[in-house]
C-alpha cells in the first residue's frame, strides 16, 4: 500500500521554506516586527494569505485589518510567528483534498482553530515562548501527510478498517516503520522550527511521552486539544475524528483543568 | 466512525467529545440502515476513547439501538467505560433503559449467542438482584459459569480468593433475546434459536446463506437451542426438509441442549428419522475432536451439485483477481505476478507447508473463491492486522479469516460497480489443504497461480 521509498520521496519533495519566509520568521525571531513586516510584504501569497486569516472571525478583531505592520504589531511576536508557519504548512497542503472531505477553507479554519485554543491553554499555563506558541502550527501536517500519502488508496483503508479499528498511524507504522508524527519532525527539521517543537509534536502522539516533564504536559495539552477540535462537526464530516488514535489514558490527568479552559460542562 | 464486525458482533468506535453537535455526522442514516440490514448479532458502542458525552451526544446510538431492537431483535449496548461513565448513563436513562451496559468488550461477548469461547468461569455483582439473576441465567443459558456474589462484600472476598477468567460488575443487562444468530467454529457453522420455535423459523433463519455454506464446504450445522422453550409442527417440519435438503451434500444437522418437557417427544423421534443428531451440551460436539472431524469432514461422493462456472462469472474473473491480489499486496506490501491462469480441476504441486481459506458469494451470481497460501504469506499478511509477527497458528486463521472477509469486501465493492450484486458467506480457514481438496474434488474452476517475492500463491475461482 504504501512503501519507505515513497515516504522519503514525499520528504524529499518538501520545499525548503521561500527566502521571504525564511527573513519573516528570522526578523521575528529577532523580535523586530516592522523588519518582518517588510519581509512579509514582498510575498503577496503571504500577505494575502495573513489577511484572510487574521481577520477571520474565530480572531476576534472588531475592525478589519489589511496592513501587514499592524496585523504584526495586533499579533505580537509569538502570535506572529505562529501564523506565518501556519502559512508554510498551508503551502503543502494539496489543491484538492480525496482523503478527507476539506478544502482550503476549512484547513485554514482548523488552523485558526488550533491555534486560537492552543493560545487559551498557554495564556492558563502561563507560558510565553515563541517556539512553544507556534508549536502548534506543525500538528496539522498530521492531516496533510496522511492526505498525501493514503488519497490513492482510500479503498485498501476501508476495506482494512471494516474487519479492525485500526488508524492511519498504525498502518503507517506498522507498514513502513515509521509514523504520521515522525513525518511531521522530519518537516519541522527540514524548516528549522526548533527543536522544542518537534519534541512537543511527538509527545501529542500520545504515544512516546517525553522524559522531558514540561514538554510531556505540554504534549497531552495538545493531545487533548487536538480531539477536542476534531470532534467539530466540520471536522468530524471531514473524516478527521479517527484518521489518528485518541489516547485518552496519556490526557486523562488534565481533563478537569481541560474542561475548564474549555468551558466545556 | 470506525466500526468493525468481529464474530456477528457489530462494535462502532467514536472518539472524543460527544456532545451532540456533531451528532449528525457521526451515524448518518445510511449507517444506520447498512447496520440494521446486516443483521449482526450484537451492535456495541464502544466508549473507550470518548472522554466526554451528554445526551445529545448519545442519541443517534440510542436511535440506532431502538431501530435494531424493533427490526430484529439485536442485542444493544454500550461498552469499554469507567465506573463515572457507567453511573452518567444510569443517570441519563434511568426510566427508559432498553440497552445493556457492559463494562469491557470482553464482558459483552459472553452475552453473545456467537462468541466462541464457551465454559468461562465468570464472577459476577450487582447491586440489583433481579439483574444479578438475569445475568447469571444468560450466562448460563451461553455455555458459561457463573459465580454470583449476593453482596459487595462477598464480591470482594471472592476475588481476593478466587480465580476467574472474567469478573463482572459495573454492567447492566437490558432487553437481550436475539433472533436465529450465527458463528463459525473451526468447521462448523452454529445457529442459535430461542423461545418458541414456530413458523416464524422459515422467516428468521437465512435459508440462502445456509446453502451457500454448504456450497462453500461446510458440512455440519449445530442448531444451539439451549435456550428454545419449545417447538410446534411447523417448525418441526422446517428442520426435517432442511436436514433432507443438507443430506445431499452430505450435511449433519445437530440439536444441542433442546428440551422436550414442552414439545412432543415423538418429534424428536421424526427429527431423528430425517438425519437430526441431538446432543445435550455442546461440549459433546465441539470437545470431541474426532467426533467434530467426523461429522464435520466433507464427502467427495455425495456432493452432488457438480456446477460449472458460466460466462459471467469469466467476464468477471479481472474483479475476482483484482480483489484478491490488490488485498494481498496492500497487506503484504508487495507485488504479485501472474504466474499461470488456467480451467481445471484444483491443482496444487506442492500441499506442504500451505494453509488454506474459501469465502462464498451469492445473489447475482454465486460460487466460491479459494485461497491457498504459503503459511509464510500468510504470516506476513496478517501482521498488517495483528501488529506483530507471530507463530500462533490458530490466531494466523482467524487472521487469514480477517484476510478473507477483506478479499470479499473488495470483491462485493468491484461486482457492485458492474450493476452486479452480491453477499458474501462467513470465511472457512483449512490448516492444511488436505480437506480443501476434499471439496473441490471434480469441480472445474478457474485457477490463478502467482507469486508474491517468489512466495507461490494460489487463487482458484469455482461453483
Amino acid at each position: 500500500m504504501i512503501t519507505i521509498e515513497q515516504i522519503n520521496t514525499y520528504i524529499t519533495k518538501i520545499p525548503p521554506a521561500p527566502d521571504a519566509l525564511k527573513k519573516t520568521l528570522l526578523h521575528l525571531n529577532n523580535e523586530n516586527l516592522s523588519r518582518a513586516a517588510s519581509a512579509a510584504q514582498e510575498d503577496n501569497a503571504l500577505s494575502s494569505y495573513l489577511k484572510t486569516l487574521v481577520n477571520s472571525p474565530i480572531y476576534g478583531f472588531s475592525n478589519v485589518i489589511s496592513d501587514i505592520p499592524q496585523m504584526f504589531g495586533v499579533l505580537g511576536v509569538p502570535r506572529s510567528q505562529q501564523v506565518v508557519y501556519n502559512y508554510m504548512l498551508s503551502l503543502l497542503s494539496p489543491d484538492k483534498w480525496k482523503l478527507f472531505k476539506l478544502n482550503k477553507t476549512t484547513f485554514h479554519n482548523l488552523q485558526s482553530d488550533l491555534s486560537v485554543h492552543w493560545q487559551k491553554i498557554l495564556t492558563h499555563l502561563k507560558i510565553i515562548d515563541p517556539h512553544i506558541q507556534s508549536s502548534i502550527s506543525l500538528l496539522p501536517a498530521t492531516i496533510i501527510v496522511s492526505e498525501a500519502l493514503f488519497c490513492e488508496n482510500i479503498e485498501d483503508v476501508n476495506q482494512l478498517r471494516s474487519v479492525n479499528p485500526i488508524d492511519l498511524n498504525s498502518i503507517l507504522q506498522r507498514l513502513c516503520n515509521v509514523n504520521l508524527f515522525d513525518l511531521c519532525q522530519m518537516i519541522a527539521e527540514k524548516w528549522d522550527m526548533g527543536v522544542s517543537t518537534s519534541q512537543i509534536i511527538q509527545a501529542s502522539s500520545g504515544l512516546k511521552p517525553s522524559e522531558n516533564k514540561n514538554i510531556n504536559i505540554l504534549g497531552k495539552w495538545m493531545h487533548l486539544l487536538l480531539f477536542y477540535i476534531l470532534s467539530k462537526p466540520k471536522y468530524v464530516e471531514a473524516g478527521l475524528n479517527d484518521f489518528i488514535d485518541f489516547q485518552i489514558d496519556y490526557v486523562e490527568d488534565i481533563y478537569d483543568d481541560f474542561s475548564k479552559v474549555m468551558d466545556i460542562s | 466512525m470506525r466500526s468493525v464486525t468481529k464474530n456477528g458482533v457489530r462494535i462502532f468506535f467514536p472518539q472524543g467529545f460527544l456532545d451532540g453537535t456533531a451528532a449528525e455526522e457521526l451515524l448518518s442514516i445510511d449507517d444506520v440502515n447498512r447496520t440494521v440490514k446486516s443483521n449482526p448479532s450484537m451492535i456495541l458502542v464502544s466508549l473507550k476513547k470518548v472522554i466526554f458525552f451528554n445526551t445529545n451526544g448519545l442519541e443517534p446510538f440510542i436511535k440506532l439501538f431502538k431501530i435494531a431492537r424493533k427490526e430484529n431483535h439485536t442485542a444493544v449496548g454500550f461498552c469499554d467505560y469507567d465506573l463515572k461513565k457507567y453511573n452518567t448513563i444510569l443517570k441519563f436513562y434511568k426510566d427508559d433503559l432498553m440497552f445493556s451496559l457492559f463494562k469491557t468488550e470482553k464482558i459483552a461477548q459472553l452475552f453473545a449467542t456467537n462468541y466462541d469461547n464457551k465454559n468461562i468461569n465468570v464472577l459476577l455483582y450487582n447491586e440489583d438482584k433481579s439483574q444479578r439473576t438475569a445475568m447469571a441465567m444468560e450466562l448460563h443459558d451461553n455455555g458459561h459459569t457463573p459465580i454470583v456474589a449476593q453482596s459487595e462484600k462477598e464480591f470482594q472476598e471472592k476475588i481476593d480468593s478466587g480465580t476467574f477468567d472474567t469478573i463482572i460488575e459495573t454492567t447492566y443487562l437490558g432487553q437481550i433475546e436475539q433472533n436465529v444468530a450465527t458463528r463459525v467454529t473451526g468447521n462448523a457453522i452454529i445457529y442459535t434459536v430461542n423461545a418458541f420455535l414456530d413458523a416464524e423459523i422459515g422467516e428468521s433463519f437465512n435459508i440462502d446463506y445456509h446453502f451457500h455454506s454448504l456450497n462453500v464446504g461446510f458440512r455440519l450445522f449445530i442448531f444451539d437451542a439451549s435456550k428454545v422453550v419449545s417447538m410446534n409442527v411447523h417448525a418441526m417440519n422446517f428442520f426435517s426438509k432442511l436436514a433432507s435438503s443438507g443430506a445431499e451434500y452430505n450435511a449433519n444437522i445437530c440439536f444441542v441442549g433442546m428440551s422436550f418437557e414442552k414439545t412432543q417427544n415423538e418429534f424428536k423421534n421424526t427429527l431423528e428419522d430425517a438425519g437430526i443428531i441431538f446432543f445435550e451440551q455442546m461440549d459433546d460436539i465441539l470437545k470431541n475432536k474426532d467426533m467434530l472431524s467426523e461429522l464435520g469432514s466433507s464427502s467427495i461422493a455425495n456432493i452432488k451439485q457438480k456446477r460449472v462456472i458460466n460466462k459471467v462469472m469469466i467476464n468477471e474473473l479481472p474483479n475476482f483477481v483484482n480483489a484478491t491480489v490488490a488485498t494481498i499486496e496492500m497487506m503484504t506490501n508487495s507485488t504479485a505476478v501472474k504466474d499461470a491462469i488456467q480451467v481445471n480441476e484444483l491443482s496444487i504441486k506442492n500441499t506442504e507447508g500451505m494453509i488454506a481459506s474459501s469465502i462464498g458469494f451469492y445473489g447475482d451470481m454465486d460460487g466460491m473463491i479459494l485461497l491457498v497460501f504459503p503459511v509464510e504469506i500468510a504470516k506476513k499478511a496478517c501482521e498488517l492486522l495483528i501488529g506483530e509477527s507471530t507463530e500462533d497458528a490458530e490466531l494466523i486463521l482467524d487472521t487469514l479469516a480477517e484476510l478473507v472477509n477483506i478479499v470479499g469486501g473488495k470483491l462485493t465493492t468491484l461486482l457492485s460497480d458492474h450493476d452486479i450484486n452480491v453477499n458474501i458467506t462467513l470465511p472457512r480457514t483449512y490448516p492444511n489443504v488436505s480437506s480443501l481438496l476434499d471439496i473441490v474434488k471434480g469441480k472445474k474452476g478457474v485457477q490463478v497461480d502467482l507469486s508474491f517475492d517468489d512466495d507461490k500463491f494460489l487463487f482458484f475461482l469455482t461453483r
